[in-house]
């Protein structure tokens, strides 16, 4: 039967070893991160988003690298997902964006503090993380590609529209509900209403939801035109995720 | 109670109920916020009950092992505390620092890194008084005329978490190494220092309810921390599959994340074990519910749930989601929390000469409160699997899904008010037996030590 002292050393060999073990590993990751977290591009400027983040307790809300709360969205892609014109956007005015949504800290922050988060946010995206956020495998089963019997057009869908359009609205299925969905806006919605409307919604429609997005007009017309083809019937391509 | 200087215990379990308290308020805050009511965002945005949720966390839980330590220690080293006065200080300053970092949350003044948000400044204050803790104990254990296996492994738990407190300190500004230096202390507590300190609560728990030879159980206990380290210490690397680190962690955190289990199994058999072992009846029989329960629910909580979202592969899709706040809920109670109840429930007749042990009120406690615990489990692992398939699997948009599992939340909320009322109830029997007045005498709670 095993006695004490067998016990106390098998607690004291067990316990140094794996502490070794521990800091070789250590000491090998700390050589390795600086090429898989690019740290070439870890600019001054990343580095004060960096110290924002921190500051204002970002991760009390979201998850960056998946480390975080779950109250708000995961952020390590977001610069890929939503583009810089949107993070700003949403850092100058949180509930602008989302209007009547789940909030966000109204902040208050300097152009650059905004321009410092931007780059600290699209230094997180460039990482190699093992694969993660992993690719949404159940996407095509959610989202059918076709239906028999339907005509199926394959639109391509602007960068923008999966950037901006698609956080509030949603299209076959895919992106938000804050605002209603886009199928067959085509129908409803020609091309010159679309410009207007995309322009200045509060001047068409006075005390509506949808904010004046960050757009330029040769985005705005790329976007009208989309949305114009968006005819009943006619399906846009199905894209990866990018909700 | 043979020593006049443990009654310095009772101070720490009181203010360990205050914030314990406090942490269930900011709790509900933010069920209320995810069911969508976030009326007190102006003022309590989510991040900062969020912060003050964690830290009363720790603050509780430390304030409990103090308490237990300042308790178990002179009993152990068959001496007085070296200094009273030196504890008092001691509590009264991590007091102060509790409320200046509470008040600073509030006042977005932090340093927002999970777990760890207390400010610097604070930090360094948190770093003396423990220092004056670790000295108070350590020369009582040294003067002692008795040096016991359970007493030096709950000192070395309580060093090793002070000394592990520092790499958190540590400043970089790639924040993949500043995540990997955070895990050090909150994984290392967790699932390895802390686990010292509640094999050594257990074993003084198990020695004094049960009878059976101290030889016996601190054996056993050698063999529990001896595999918590064998696994938790490279089980930091379930930590590093997905922050930036390299692709070998997704291996060595695999494989001995997938040992933590067995540590955790230990405990639990080891009490069952030495409770049926047993031929005493110990008449505290609220303490030894509350320490075999915290060896079982630890082993669901930490080993078994822990288990269900490390394995890489599941990680994957589960990193990040409310399927770390259904394990993390759990284990924390389980592992953490009810071994203070249980030391608390132990020492309270022992500090006040009044045997409040078997009354239906502290027998509520138990059952409520777990039940509640239990419940709010379900209710995240419900929320987060669903989570982690519309959000990772299919792909829908974060918002969206959180709008799909808001129901859960009132699930959360009905199971958290169950436990709460256990909770109030363990609160209500804690006050009941009043303040330790005067002199114990140690000859009439001579049958409960």
């Amino acid at each position: 039967m095993l006695s004490k002292s067998a016990a106390r050393a098998f607690f004291l060999i067990g316990t140094i070893a794996f502490s070794g073990i521990f800091l070789w590993l250590t000491i090998d990751t700390i050589k390795r991160v600086p090429a898989q977290t690019k740290e070439e591009n870890l600019t001054p400027q990343v580095v004060h988003g960096k110290r924002l983040w921190e500051q204002n307790n970002c991760m009390g809300c979201h998850t960056i690298l998946g480390e975080g709360a779950y109250y708000a969205p995961e952020l390590t892609k977001v610069y890929d997902r939503r583009g810089p014109a949107f993070i700003e956007a949403m850092l100058r005015d949180p509930e602008a964006l989302f209007p009547g949504q789940r909030r966000m800290v109204q902040y208050d922050f300097t152009d650059e503090e905004i321009q410092a988060l931007v780059a600290f946010l699209k230094w997180i995206g460039e990482m190699d993380l093992n694969g993660f956020p992993p690719e949404p495998s159940l996407l095509p089963v959610a989202v059918p590609q076709s239906t028999s019997g339907e005509v199926v057009a394959a639109i391509k869908r602007p960068k923008v529209y999966n950037q901006l359009c698609i956080a509030c609205h949603s299209l076959g299925g895919q992106g938000g509900t804050v605002g209603p969905p886009l199928d067959g806006v085509g129908s409803r919605r020609d091309y010159d209403h679309l410009v207007k409307w995309l322009t200045n919604p509060q001047q068409m429609k006075p005390g509506t939801l949808m904010p004046k997005l960050p757009l330029s007009p040769a985005d705005i017309a790329e976007l009208a035109s989309f949305l114009s083809q968006l005819k009943q019937g006619n399906r846009p391509a199905a894209e990866g995720n990018k909700g | 109670m043979k020593y006049q200087s443990q009654k310095i215990a009772y101070y720490f379990f009181a203010v360990a109920m205050l914030l314990f308290l406090l942490q269930i308020v900011y709790g509900f805050i933010m069920a209320f916020a995810h069911m969508g009511y976030d009326v007190l965002h102006p003022v309590i945005p989510f991040n900062a009950a969020r912060a003050s949720h964690n830290n009363l966390l720790v603050l509780w839980l430390l304030c409990g092992f103090m308490g237990a330590a300042y308790f178990i220690i002179p009993d152990e080293a068959d001496r007085e505390l070296v200094s009273i006065p030196l504890a008092v200080v001691q509590l009264v300053t991590l007091v102060l620092v509790a409320v200046a970092a509470l008040v600073g949350f509030h006042a977005n003044w932090w340093e927002g890194r999970k777990f760890l948000e207390i400010p610097r400044p604070l930090d360094y204050l948190v770093v003396v008084n423990v220092l004056l803790f670790i000295a108070n104990i350590g020369l009582t254990l040294w003067r002692g005329r008795r040096h016991t296996t359970t007493s030096i492994v709950l000192f070395m738990g309580l060093f090793s978490a002070a000394l592990l407190y520092l790499p958190g300190m540590i400043d970089t500004i790639n924040q993949t190494m500043d995540s990997y230096w955070r895990w050090w202390v909150v994984h290392l507590w967790v699932e390895g220092v802390w686990e010292l300190i509640m094999g050594a609560l257990l074993a003084y728990l198990l020695i004094k309810l049960t009878g059976i030879d101290r030889e016996v159980i601190e054996k056993w206990l050698y063999v529990i921390v001896g595999l918590t380290f064998l696994s938790g210490i490279l089980g930091t690397g379930h930590h590093y599959y997905y922050i930036g680190t390299p692709r070998y962690w997704l291996w060595v955190g695999g494989i001995f994340s997938a040992l933590e289990p067995l540590a955790f199994f230990g405990m639990a058999v080891y009490a069952v074990a030495m409770v049926r072992r047993s031929g005493r009846r110990h008449p505290n029989v609220l303490a030894l519910f509350w320490t075999v329960g915290s060896a079982i629910m630890s082993f669901v909580g930490a080993g078994f749930l822990g288990f269900a979202h490390t394995l890489p592969q599941v990680n994957l899709y589960t990193h990040g989601t409310l399927v770390t706040a259904m394990h993390g809920h759990l284990a924390f109670w389980g592992a953490y929390a009810m071994i203070v109840l249980a030391t608390i429930s132990y020492c309270m007749p022992l500090l006040t000469g009044r045997k409040l042990y078997e009354t239906g009120m502290a027998t509520f406690a138990f059952w409520t409160s777990n039940i509640g615990m239990v419940s709010m489990t379900a209710a995240f692992a419900v929320a987060g699997v669903t989570q982690v398939y519309l959000e990772r699997k299919v792909g829908m948009d974060f918002l969206a899904v959180q709008e799909e599992i808001q129901i859960h939340f009132l699930g959360l909320v009905l199971a958290a008010g169950l436990f709460t009322l256990g909770v109030l109830a363990f609160i209500y029997t804690f006050l009941q037996a009043g303040r330790p007045v005067g002199e114990v005498n140690p000859h009439a709670t001579a049958e409960l030590a």
